[in-house]
């Protein structure tokens, strides 16, 4: 992978982690002005969106890890 | 004997500039908000200083075009489109072996930013690719960079409606081209990913509930033990396609926020510097600026590259 691939792939990581929890804690405030269930989905929306940002970051970064690994081996 | 020069001027000329400047600094340090509240009134005339600065979020519309309402982030929007095309027009129309300025940059610029498609998505994806990302790339730089022009936020105009509205404002600052923008690189990278991988293939990338229900049904056949494991690891399936999805929805927002995040903070940035210290001391931050564009456009651009090689590479190929 280039310097410029492995940089954008990291640029990428710090405002997706922080639109994936205020996507999931917005998402579940709305839910739950709707249904009168406060604060049940409000929980539930900001575990569902840490859980997306670990799993996306993971996903954006698996090839910075294999790099790493072959490199280690190697 | 030849005169000793410092940065291409004789000594006395650089000493009456650096005095010029230090003079023109103290005016303005003590005109200023902040020298103002920390000296007090000295008895400067009142143009020196800068009114408070009374930044606004939503765009102001300009005129009415058959009912939709024209922004003046709009207008700095088309005129960022007739720059580029102007500059295009001009440098393409005719092209020399042997390249002028203009020219050379351009060729460069594009030839660099070329070369990182190639370099990130491989050669014929990054050929695919190279349109659209340049496009996001030069239409965010421009936006950022024209955006710095002393006629950004003073041309003050009359609407119908008697109000006062800027003419232009940074196009970048208001959050609905970030998230047009964005939606742009949405559609992009999930077009190829449908065409070059296959819908098929693609959408089950997110719907993965094959092993699921295979599981299932060997819970039905009465192998319990393979049934359980097959259940368990579908379920893991679906919700890590279920994450797939979301990770994907997700993007849009954080596109649309970082572009207009940096953008808007950056335009609050360079009025409240001139407010505080008026004049000199908003030149370094205008360099930051530069950059801050420069660097936008690059992110914006790149992980559009960046999304799309992702999308038609397969999940296995990657971890692999």
């Amino acid at each position: 992978m280039s310097k410029w691939e492995a940089a954008l792939r990291l640029v990428g990581v710090g405002f997706f982690i922080g639109g994936s929890i205020i996507m999931g804690v917005l998402a579940g405030l709305w839910l739950d002005s709707r249904l009168n269930t406060t604060p049940v989905l409000l929980i539930l929306g900001l575990l569902i969106g840490v859980v997306v940002a670990f799993y996306g970051v993971y996903r954006m970064l698996l090839p910075l890890l294999n790099n790493k690994r072959d490199k280690e081996s190697g | 004997m030849p005169k000793r020069r410092v940065l291409g001027c004789s000594f006395p000329l650089l000493a009456v500039i650096a005095a010029a400047l230090l003079g023109l600094f103290l005016v303005s340090f003590l005109s200023g908000a902040l020298g103002r509240s920390l000296i007090g009134d000295v008895g400067l005339p009142g143009w020196l200083s800068v009114p408070a600065p009374d930044p606004k979020l939503p765009p102001e519309a300009v005129f009415h075009l058959l009912g939709f309402p024209v922004t003046n982030s709009i207008i700095s929007a088309w005129l960022t489109i007739a720059v580029l095309v102007g500059v295009s027009y001009v440098v393409t129309r005719r092209l020399k072996l042997v390249p002028n300025r203009l020219q050379a940059l351009l060729e460069s610029a594009i030839g660099w930013l070329y070369d990182l498609c190639r370099e990130v998505a491989g050669e014929k994806n990054g050929r695919r690719f190279f349109p659209v990302v340049a496009t996001i790339f030069f239409f965010v730089l421009m936006n950022a960079w024209l955006s710095l022009l002393p006629i950004f936020g003073s041309i003050n105009i009359t609407t119908a409606g008697g109000e006062h509205v800027h003419l232009f404002r940074g196009a970048n600052t208001d959050i609905n081209l970030p998230l047009a923008l964005a939606l742009v690189s949405f559609i992009f990278v999930e077009y190829h990913g449908i065409r070059l991988v296959g819908a098929r293939h693609y959408i089950a990338k997110f719907i993965n509930a094959g092993r699921f229900f295979g599981g299932l049904g060997q819970l039905f056949r009465g192998s319990l033990r393979a049934g359980l494991v097959g259940v368990l690891t579908g379920g893991i399936d679906i919700f890590v396609g279920l994450l797939e999805a979301l990770s994907e929805f997700i993007r849009i927002i954080s596109f649309t926020f970082r572009l207009f995040g940096n953008m808007t903070a950056g335009e609050i940035l360079l009025l409240l510097v001139t407010f505080l210290v008026p004049w000199l001391a908003v030149i370094p931050f205008y360099g930051l600026e530069l950059l801050v564009g420069l660097v936008q456009a690059l992110i914006f651009s790149g992980l559009t590259l960046v999304f799309a090689t992702m999308a038609v590479t397969h999940h296995k190929e990657e971890t692999a």
